[in-house]
């Protein structure tokens, strides 16, 4: 698989992981920036690297299993492996302008 | 697993808790109890029991099989263990009612209530310690708000002891001095175990994550929480070891107890510090009807700090302690207890219902399940009749305390409605209500896939 077509697999993985929301947040993981990484290796395999907003949350293993099943969506992805990791901590600085502003998330500094 | 996950019975406990506090409002409104009856009265002491073990302390447990996973990141040491916890819970409430009423002259003497209820309650709660105890030993070193739960379950652990040896002596089962001793001067250690170690200091350490959780607020873990901590820690020990000893070799119990009040009331100033700092440094600047009625519930424990105060200069707390009881468990127990029920049981229902088909289905968010303006006026009306009932308790009014207790109930009732409609998924749009793969949420209990 050339570089572009594994970015271009990697971004319709993206785009199906939008259709999974926070619960809480009630707003897309991708743009809540729980998403921390998207990789496609050579074999269509889509590897997801993503956090929830809090360690020990209850709704942890249902978002990682809806994360797996929105990228299996995507044509032509033959494997999913979503990894957990609470490192660096999420913080509400990781969303995008839009998530912010739909939550009435102002900026500052720090958390 | 980093997750934690659904308690199924969680539910159960909160129907069966829900049920005894509009039994306990019902009674008030029909003048049971104090002031129609003495504050020692057995009338009264089944309607306190009704509110701290039925209500308060079932409320918290349930909550407390679904949270410490929460606060500690691990799975619950036992998930078989609530469902038989809870029977010996409310059948040893049964039980003691049956005690007291017994002690009333209205049940049949013959019957051996008072112990059948100390070892149902003693087991009940031996159980909540051992599947708590055993989550939380496996995580340690603890993170703060977990700590203030130990403190909690010791607290607990005393409270359920001196009610233990109580209901021992008042059902003749022994007649040893130091436990006849306890029972006629330890109920004070008995009160501010149950109130303040278990069901305040708990509430507190749980508060500091969960409030944080739901408002994106740092979470605190700073000088004044390990302050908070260790000083509302020492407080409640010197009040339940410091007070037990006194009682048992006479000495001055007052003095005791104090010393305990004053410590309490600076881990309540650090507490209340760290409150103000995390609903201003909140990033949700829109704050839910949960958190907001959480603040008016936590606005009522500095109510009830303030009034213990004014009392105690004006030497009439002794006088008024049931209007200080009644704040404590209507206005910042209660309160807190049902403004968090309105949040916790449509989070729980939304993982139980859409969290299997996320990622595979369109999903409603958590805030779909309520409607938070029809909710608010029956937490309005609840807290402003709090507020009248202990002022009638204060001036010594018991029709009008008969009147507010009833109004209370109703409130009560209009915040379960919504509880059940969240439930039911009634306020759901019909067209996102259960997408495929999707059933309907039982009301008592919750249909969890092993993970």
């Amino acid at each position: 698989m050339t570089v572009e077509a594994a970015e271009g697999l990697a971004e319709k993985v993206r785009g199906a992981l939008r259709g999974v929301i926070d619960p809480e947040l009630g707003y897309n993981i991708v743009d809540l920036g729980l998403v921390y990484d998207i990789e496609v290796a050579g074999d269509n395999v889509a590897i997801i690297t993503m956090t929830t907003t809090t360690r020990g949350c209850p709704a942890t293993s249902y978002l990682k299993d809806g994360a797996r099943d929105a990228a299996w969506s995507v044509p032509s992805v033959e494997f999913v492996d979503v990894k957990l990791t609470y490192e660096p901590p999420w913080t509400p600085q990781m969303m995008t302008a839009e998530a912010k502003q739909h939550l009435g998330i102002t900026d500052g500094d720090g958390w | 697993m980093i997750g934690a996950t659904l308690s199924r019975w969680t539910m159960s406990y909160f129907a069966a808790a829900l049920v005894a506090l509009m039994t306990a409002e019902g009674l008030m409104a029909a003048g049971y109890g104090y002031p129609a009856a003495a504050i020692e009265a057995p009338e009264t002491l089944i309607l306190v029991h009704i509110v701290t073990i039925g209500w308060l302390s079932i409320l918290m447990c349930g909550a407390l099989f679904q949270f410490v996973p929460v606060l500690i990141a691990r799975p619950l040491y036992s998930d078989a263990l609530p469902l038989p916890t809870l029977g010996l819970l409310l059948t040893g409430l049964v039980a003691l009612v049956l005690g007291f009423l017994q002690l009333a002259g209205h049940a049949p003497a013959h019957f051996a209530f008072f112990p059948a209820a100390a070892v149902l309650l003693g087991s009940g709660f031996a159980l909540v310690l051992w599947n708590l105890g055993r989550t939380l030993w496996s995580a340690r070193p603890l993170p703060l708000p977990a700590r203030f739960v130990v403190v909690g379950l010791f607290s607990v652990g005393a409270t359920v002891f001196l009610g233990i040896v109580f209901a021992l002596v008042l059902g003749g089962a022994t007649s040893h001095s130091h436990f006849v001793t306890l029972t006629s001067a330890g109920v004070p250690i008995h009160v501010i175990a149950g109130l303040g170690g278990w069901l305040t200091f708990t509430a507190l350490g749980v508060s500091y994550r969960l409030l944080a959780m739901f408002m994106l607020a740092p979470e605190l873990s700073g000088v004044t929480t390990r302050g908070a901590f260790y000083v509302g820690t020492a407080a409640i020990a010197m009040a339940i070891i410091g007070g037990v000893a006194a009682v048992c070799t006479e000495a001055n119990l007052q003095t005791v107890l104090s010393v305990a009040a004053i410590l309490g009331l600076g881990a309540f100033l650090l507490y209340a510090r760290d409150m103000q700092h995390i609903y201003r440094a909140r990033k949700r600047r829109t704050i839910e009807l949960n958190s907001r009625m959480a603040a008016v519930a936590l606005g009522h424990l500095a109510a009830v700090v303030i009034l213990i105060a004014v009392l105690l200069s004006f030497g009439a707390l002794r006088q008024h302690i049931a209007a200080v009881v009644f704040l404590t468990c209507f206005g910042w127990l209660s309160g807190l207890g049902l403004a968090k029920l309105y949040k916790i049981v449509a989070f729980l229902t939304w993982l139980e219902c859409y969290g299997p088909v996320l990622g595979k289905a369109p999903t409603p968010r958590v805030q779909d399940l309520v409607v938070e303006g029809r909710a608010l006026k029956w937490f309005v009306l609840y807290f402003v009749m709090v507020w009248v009932a202990t002022a009638a308790l204060l001036l010594g009014e018991p029709l009008a305390f008969r009147a507010s207790a009833g109004v209370i109930l109703i409130a009560t009732v209009g915040i379960v409605a919504q509880i059940v409609r969240i439930r039911r998924l009634a306020d759901v749009s019909a067209t996102a209500r259960l997408p495929a793969g999707v059933h309907a949420p039982r009301l008592l209990f919750s249909l969890v896939k092993p993970v």
